[in-house]
């Protein structure tokens, strides 16, 4: 398919499961306390146990990309704005920045269910 | 008690994994990425690819030890109550098969410091066992002023 310059995707919502920065602890070996105890969590300030931001990252790569051919992404970046929490809803946006050749840009964020932006100044180059 | 720049250059030992295709599984499911290619054998083995592969994120778990290299420098004692991830990128090369073996360097590219936070820019280099790049991580870590 082809894009132009300003198209949208469709914005894809994902809710955090109850469980999933354990889950996620263990598929990637990120067992920073932070993300596993609660009490710890609450005590360092960020009221409990917090996302993985490279999960939210994998979450933002799946709404670009969907079942594309993995081969096609090239360059992908993200900022972690602020924190993403279990049972957290997440709504992930990105628009066609630029295209040059075959390469695609698409400019992207995500945001939480209060408006609040926890990954911003994120792209990726995806080849068409 | 600001990160020293001193450190800055500093490299840390080669890691090496072994990609397997139950770990691919397990992350695809703790991420929610179902494409088949990571999933499902017999797609993966009709594909292109001729085997399942992993998904470009999973440089994450084969360069994760060079992460944990760094969090747990007894140099530079970084306080892990007061990290956050700051900022990731990635430029992918090359994709990454099941049993593939992939060697990553890495390197601390820079330190700075910014509104009473200092910054750790981490740069980790992927390598497959045909020594082709596979991929490069750009990996900027904040711990938080005290």
């Amino acid at each position: 398919m082809s894009y132009i310059p300003g198209q949208e995707i469709k914005p894809v919502q994902i809710e955090v499961d109850k469980y999933r920065p354990y889950y996620y602890a263990g598929a990637s070996r990120d067992f920073n306390t932070i993300h596993i105890d609660d009490e710890f969590g609450k005590s360092v300030g960020l009221g409990g146990i917090i996302l993985q931001g490279l999960c939210t990252m994998a979450f933002v790569y799946r709404a670009v990309m969907g079942d594309k051919d993995p081969e096609k992404i090239k360059s992908f970046r993200v900022r972690f704005r602020g924190i993403v929490k279990p049972l957290d809803k997440l709504t992930i946006k990105g628009k066609v920045s630029k295209i040059e050749n075959n390469l695609v840009t698409f400019d992207l964020f995500a945001e939480n269910q209060k408006n609040e932006q926890v990954v911003t100044n994120a792209f990726a180059v995806i080849e068409e | 008690m600001p990160v020293d720049t001193k450190f800055i250059g500093k490299e840390y030992d080669p890691v090496i994994y072994v990609i397997g295709e139950e770990k691919i599984k397990e992350y695809a499911f703790a991420v929610g990425d179902l494409n088949p290619l990571y999933i499902d054998r017999e797609f993966a083995k009709k594909s292109k690819y001729k085997t399942i592969i992993a998904p470009p994120m999973f440089v994450v778990v084969f360069a994760r030890d060079t992460i944990f290299s760094l969090f747990e420098d007894k140099e530079i004692k970084i306080n892990m109550s007061m990290l956050v991830h700051g900022e990731q990128e990635f430029t992918f090369h090359k994709i990454v098969k099941a049993n593939d073996i992939i060697k990553s360097t890495s390197k601390i590219k820079n330190i700075f410091q910014k509104n009473n936070n200092d910054f750790i820019e981490f740069e980790t280099k992927s390598y497959n066992q045909n020594n082709e790049l596979v991929v490069e991580g750009n990996w900027i870590f904040i711990i938080r002023g005290q």
